[in-house]
């Protein structure tokens, strides 16, 4: 960083070089050293005080940073005689960056840009300024001046990028495109065009005002040869002619890309789509950047007369056969597809034959059946074919696999194909449960049958049939799925685990293992294998999705607490330096990226995973310091009462939220994180198909945005009712000093108002179904599927109760305590009832019970906290006698009874969790084994045998050294061994948390 | 079927099947957006019929005189679409651009030393062996600077090998 000072701010670069030098290797203290005897030289120098604030800073004093830059700052404003340069600005700038006051620095560029009207290198930071505070407009004004002053085409093209971002990502108005463009027609005039990017962006910027015409005759100009290499200038013509309406035009150009480039698919969708004149394709290359993008190939159908369209597709088969005959490796595949969907269209156009569509299927099978993209590149001509043709299809898939003679590794792959067919057909979902697993037998075999292929194979290289392991155990998941035998979820593990002995660096296997952990209550195992995957940087936002959900209804507080810290920093980090990279797109004239950048972080910035993960970080916090109303007070306090997330919820509705997870990397049984099919009884062939996944999705989305409306109520709410249990008693608030604002106690109830109307019903309505079902009128099932938020409800509203009296009435002032305590110990009751011993429960409902006990359980002892610590009133001495008296009385009475009550629930679930405790690790590890073992024709451990006798063997095929170590050291009962301990990990978290509880109870009852 | 364009930032959010292989790093966000915004031309994606991502090539230009070069920063590719060539058309792409555009002299890359597979891949694509980097990787492993000369190196000087291996402080870029 040193070397590029010279003379700066009138001080000799020797003197300030020891600083930088101390600062470059981290050795603060030493620079601070040297920063005393350079200000005493130089006392009125602004460098030399930003240099000694950027030391400061980076040590850690951030206010006596912030002074000193304040005194440089006023330096700079005030004493004529001081030199202003870039270098001392931008020192400060780092400064004020790093101590979050961006305006500051602006401000100083804003008042030395005024001094010196032409210092490009001022103009320059001012810009850099305004690109870090995403002021469009302004960026724009001091573009153009530079502009203006030395008529370079890069400040224009700030600008004409300044401008885009003001229509693209602010309230800018189209009209203003038409002022960019203006800008760049005279600069063309007066001095031509020399940048591709700046080509590129003038050509977006017409396209965004549909000037089509204009953009062609541009590009097919002399500024076209700025785009060296043809086919990229040849694939933006078609966009253009395109868009345009030229199809014809269109059609030829997309077919000159295609005899350049023939295996470019995308090329060949965008030619069929102009040749056949349908709509889709005239929007080409407006990219859709869903993370589910939907197939550009569907439903388009051609408005042209039978005729011309069978004209029009003899034409797209005879290039089609051109590029097959011209093509010269065998590696080209896209002409091979494009004859399956010229067939395709066909019979969308209803002239098709079913038959010749599944001809070129085969065709395709031929050549490319052993690649394990096969069947990801065909799945969209699958869905076309109606059941028998589905059926017939595979049939002669299966005979291709015994008929092309071939290499073994072919033959492996072909097979493979045809199981993954048979999923996206939908056929393994219909097959009787023992071709189900004799299937699954089969998948195993051929899997160890062909490790042999693999045994020369690098440690680090995918062995052949992989895929085989993921499939059985798909297989084998569905299997316990419908027949709910344990055995068949062991088995899915085994499998999973056995090929991860055999190489471990295979992430499908990890991700179902770990949602298979997750589902059998293995939580710490489940992340020990997540953690394996090194999900980092931006796979944080499209992978996290994989275990946040579990994790944050879990008792794993220290783990949740770690994914969500790392999390946010990525997220907040790159929302601090994205900025600083846009200015180095504009820096290095890649104009283009400078808009993709912005949108990009606007896009983060909107994520619904990023908003939950702040809500859940606060929500996670107050659970862990629940039980010290202090602490928790301290907690709130820091989350401004919980103001902010208020704000965010009424604004959720209105914000445009993104959906970042990459979900195709799901199990199919958890298509979304709300949703786990294993949950839910088997209805036959309700799979997951991939328009039901989509409405999955829509509805899963929908939810989060009233999740998130939901969650960030909390803080507020948790905050309101400790302020009004602690006023139940005006009396004792009085005693305390405290007056007490009725204000909150209305809050609270707008806040529950919301609560419910979120839940789906008015506020009289939500009470009244809690009179009912804690009288036993109702049937509790109403709450079932929000029974955690239900309890939040009635806690709080407990809570307001407490101080508005207004529930239940004066004849029953706190009923709503009775009530609260009744149904938290009925549903603990109920759910610690319904459990199974865990090593045999898989899917049982603990999640929930952790919820319970650690949100409005905790909740409530809080508001039991705070209704004690108001009856105890500190310092005063109580007054003796009166009404007053008596009410104390009473409400002690009901605090004494409250208390009572809680430890009894809590206590429920302790009972429970020693029972799970105390049996022996054996015991359970052999119940999961002997799931296995079950010596029947029927039912599980066929698939485990496969592999046991594999691995017990000592057969004379030859694995390799590799294999062969693998295979030894693999052991079920190691397996089976890590769930126990896994799960008594989660329950051992899970009791410390209930032990807690109990304990500040007792403390507090003591207390009273 | 290779669809290549351009890669994008909105790729960063669909490339987890390519990335969670163990062999290809997750940089930071600022080494991605650095590279897309000084060498646009050299980050490339290929997309399969779907809109699946198969795989990405990443890389720079850089270098004075008769070392201007094109560099591989990395190559990699989703087991799904792997021993179908798809390295080979990045790696052409990459080394055309810094050809016909750059005119540079020729393309680097650095490969572990035991990454066997690789080599072997890059020795099939004309890459020779220029030089052992000792300790290059995390100063635990060394690593191999492979080259390829392009058309603008007519006498092909630049992928001599060097009879000594060197270490990472004697490297010109980094």
């Amino acid at each position: 960083m040193a070397s590029k000072f010279g003379l700066a701010g009138g001080i000799p670069e020797r003197r300030v070089r020891p600083i930088w030098d101390a600062i470059d290797s981290r050795q603060f203290k030493n620079a601070l050293k040297h920063c005393t005897p350079l200000l005493s030289k130089y006392p009125n120098s602004p460098y030399a005080l930003a240099l000694k604030a950027l030391v400061l800073e980076r040590m850690g004093k951030a206010e006596e940073a912030f002074s000193v830059c304040l005194n440089a700052k006023e330096l700079l404003y005030t004493n004529d005689s001081v030199l202003i340069d870039d270098l001392t600005l931008s020192t400060l700038q780092i400064v004020f960056q790093r101590l979050d006051h961006l305006d500051m620095a602006t401000s100083c560029y804003e008042y030395a840009c005024g001094k010196f009207p032409s210092n490009l290198d001022l103009m320059m930071g001012l810009f850099n300024c305004y690109v870090r505070e995403y002021s469009f407009v302004k960026q724009q004004q001091i573009a153009i001046k530079m502009y203006k002053i030395v008529g370079e085409e890069r400040f224009l093209l700030w600008a004409v990028c300044s401008i885009q971002l003001q229509v693209l990502c602010g309230n800018g108005r189209e009209k203003l495109l038409h002022l960019a463009e203006g800008l760049l027609k005279k600069h063309i005039a007066s001095h031509s065009l020399h940048e591709p990017e700046a080509l590129i962006v003038y050509i977006s910027l017409l396209e965004q005002q549909s000037k089509y015409g204009d953009a062609l005759e541009l590009l097919t100009g002399k500024f076209g040869s700025l785009i060296m290499t043809e086919v990229d200038r040849l694939r933006l013509q078609g966009r253009l002619l395109a868009r345009g309406g030229d199809c014809a035009a269109a059609t030829s150009i997309f077919q000159k890309v295609l005899e350049l480039c023939p295996d470019d698919w995308e090329c060949f969708l965008h030619y069929l789509g102009c040749l056949l004149e349908d709509a889709g394709s005239l929007c080409v290359g407006t990219k859709n950047d869903s993370t589910y993008p939907l197939k550009s190939m569907d439903s388009q159908v051609s408005h042209l007369t039978d005729e011309a369209f069978g004209s029009r597709l003899s034409n797209a088969s005879s290039l089609v056969q051109k590029l097959l005959t011209e093509a010269s490796d065998d590696t080209v595949r896209c002409p091979y597809l494009a004859n399956i969907e010229i067939e395709r269209r066909k019979l969308l156009h209803g002239k098709g034959d079913a038959n010749k569509l599944t001809e070129a299927l085969i065709e395709y099978f031929f050549r490319f059946g052993h690649l394990a993209c096969f069947a990801s590149d065909v799945e969209t001509f699958l869905h076309i074919l109606d059941l028998d043709k589905k059926t017939q299809l595979l049939e002669k898939l299966m005979e291709c696999c015994e008929r092309i003679p071939t290499n073994p590794r072919k033959t492996l792959g072909q097979h493979i194909t045809v199981f993954k067919i048979q999923n996206i057909v939908g056929s393994m979902f219909t097959l009787p449960l023992n071709e189900l697993e004799t299937t699954a037998v089969k998948m195993t075999q051929l899997y160890c049958e062909n490790l042999p292929l693999s045994k020369d194979l690098d440690a680090q290289e995918s062995m052949y049939g992989e895929d085989l392991l993921s499939m059985a155990c798909n297989l084998l998941v569905q299997l316990f799925w419908r027949t709910r035998h344990i055995g068949y979820l062991v088995e899915s593990i085994m499998i999973l685990e056995f090929g991860l002995a055999v190489r471990r660096h295979i992430w499908q296997y990890k991700i179902l293992l770990l949602h298979l952990y997750s589902h059998w209550s293995s939580l710490p195992l489940a992340y020990e294998w997540y953690k394996t995957l090194d999900v980092k940087n931006i796979l944080l936002e499209s992978v996290s999705h994989h275990i946040l959900p579990q994790m944050l209804s879990s008792p794993l507080w220290a783990d949740s607490t770690d994914i969500l810290r790392d999390y946010l920093r990525f997220m907040d980090d790159h929302f601090r330096e994205s900025a600083d990279l846009t200015f180095l797109a504009y820096r290095h004239r890649s104009y283009s990226k400078v808009i993709e950048f912005v949108q990009f972080k606007e896009r983060l910035q909107q994520s619904s995973q990023y908003m939950m993960a702040k809500i859940e970080k606060s929500i996670l916090q107050l659970k862990q310091k629940a039980n010290n109303i202090e602490e928790e007070e301290g907690i709130l306090e820091s989350l401004k009462h919980g103001v902010q997330f208020l704000e965010l919820s009424d604004e959720i509705g209105s914000k445009s939220l993104t959906f970042n997870e990459e979900l195709q990397l799901r199990p199919w049984w958890t298509p979304t994180c709300d949703k786990n099919y294993l949950l839910e009884p088997f209805e036959g062939s309700s799979y997951c198909t991939q328009e039901t996944l989509h409405d999955q999705i829509k509805q899963s989305q929908a939810k989060v945005v009233k999740t998130i409306e939901k969650r960030s109520l909390l803080p507020r709410m948790v905050y309101l009712s400790i302020q009004c249990a602690s006023s139940s008693f005006k009396e004792s608030v009085e005693a305390n000093g405290v007056v007490f604002d009725p204000k909150l106690s209305s809050e609270l109830r707008l806040l529950l108002d919301r609560y419910a109307n979120i839940l789906g019903f008015s506020f009289q309505d939500a009470v009244g179904l809690a009179f009912d079902i804690s009288s036993g009128l109702k049937d509790s099932e109403a709450w079932s599927c929000n029974l955690i938020d239900w309890m939040n409800f009635l806690v709080f509203l407990n809570a307001w109760n407490l101080y508005s009296h207004e529930v239940d009435g004066d004849s029953n002032r706190h009923g709503t305590w009775l009530i609260v305590n009744s149904i938290l110990k009925k549903y603990i009751l109920d759910k610690v009832g319904s459990m199974g011993p865990l090593e045999s429960s898989p899917g049982c409902d603990l999640p929930n019970l952790v919820l319970l006990v650690t949100e409005p359980i905790a909740w409530h002892i809080l508001v039991i906290q705070s209704c004690a610590r108001s009856l105890v009133p500190s310092g005063k001495r109580k007054k003796k006698g009166g009404p007053a008296e008596n009410f104390n009385v009473q409400l002690s009475q009901e605090l004494q009874e409250s208390i009572l009550s809680v430890c009894e629930t809590i206590e429920l679930v302790r009972q429970w969790l020693n029972q799970q405790i105390i049996k022996s690790d054996d015991y359970k590890s052999e119940s999961i084994l002997s799931s296995l073992l079950e010596d029947k024709e029927e039912g599980p451990g066929k698939v485990y045998r496969v592999l046991e006798s594999l691995t017990s063997s000592t057969s004379d095929v030859d694995f390799g050294d590799r294999i062969t170590r693998a295979l030894q050291s693999w052991s079920a009962t190691v397996i089976s061994r890590k769930i126990i301990c896994s799960q008594r990990t989660a329950l051992s978290n899970f009791l410390k948390i209930c032990d807690s509880k109990i304990k500040s109870l007792q403390a507090l009852k003591a207390h009273l | 079927m290779t669809t290549i364009r351009r890669f994008s930032c909105n790729d960063l959010l669909r490339f987890a099947s390519v990335n969670l292989d163990h062999l290809t790093e997750t940089f930071n966000m600022s080494f991605y957006m650095t590279y897309m915004a000084r060498w646009p031309d050299y980050f490339h994606v290929a997309e399969a019929p779907g809109g699946k991502i198969m795989g990405y090539i990443m890389g720079k230009v850089e270098g004075q005189g008769e070392s201007w070069h094109g560099h591989v920063t990395a190559v990699t590719v989703a087991p799904e679409y792997r021993r179908q060539q798809l390295a080979k058309k990045l790696m052409n792409l990459l080394e055309d651009v810094s050809d016909k555009i750059d005119k540079a002299y020729f393309v680097d890359l650095f490969v572990r030393a035991s990454n066997t597979p690789a080599i072997k891949m890059y020795e099939k694509l004309d890459y020779v062996i220029y030089r052992r980097v000792l300790r290059y990787y995390s100063g635990e492993e060394d690593g191999l600077d492979m080259r390829k000369a392009l058309s603008r190196d007519v006498e092909r000087k630049s992928i001599i090998p060097l009879k000594r291996p060197v270490t990472p402080d004697e490297l010109e870029y980094d």
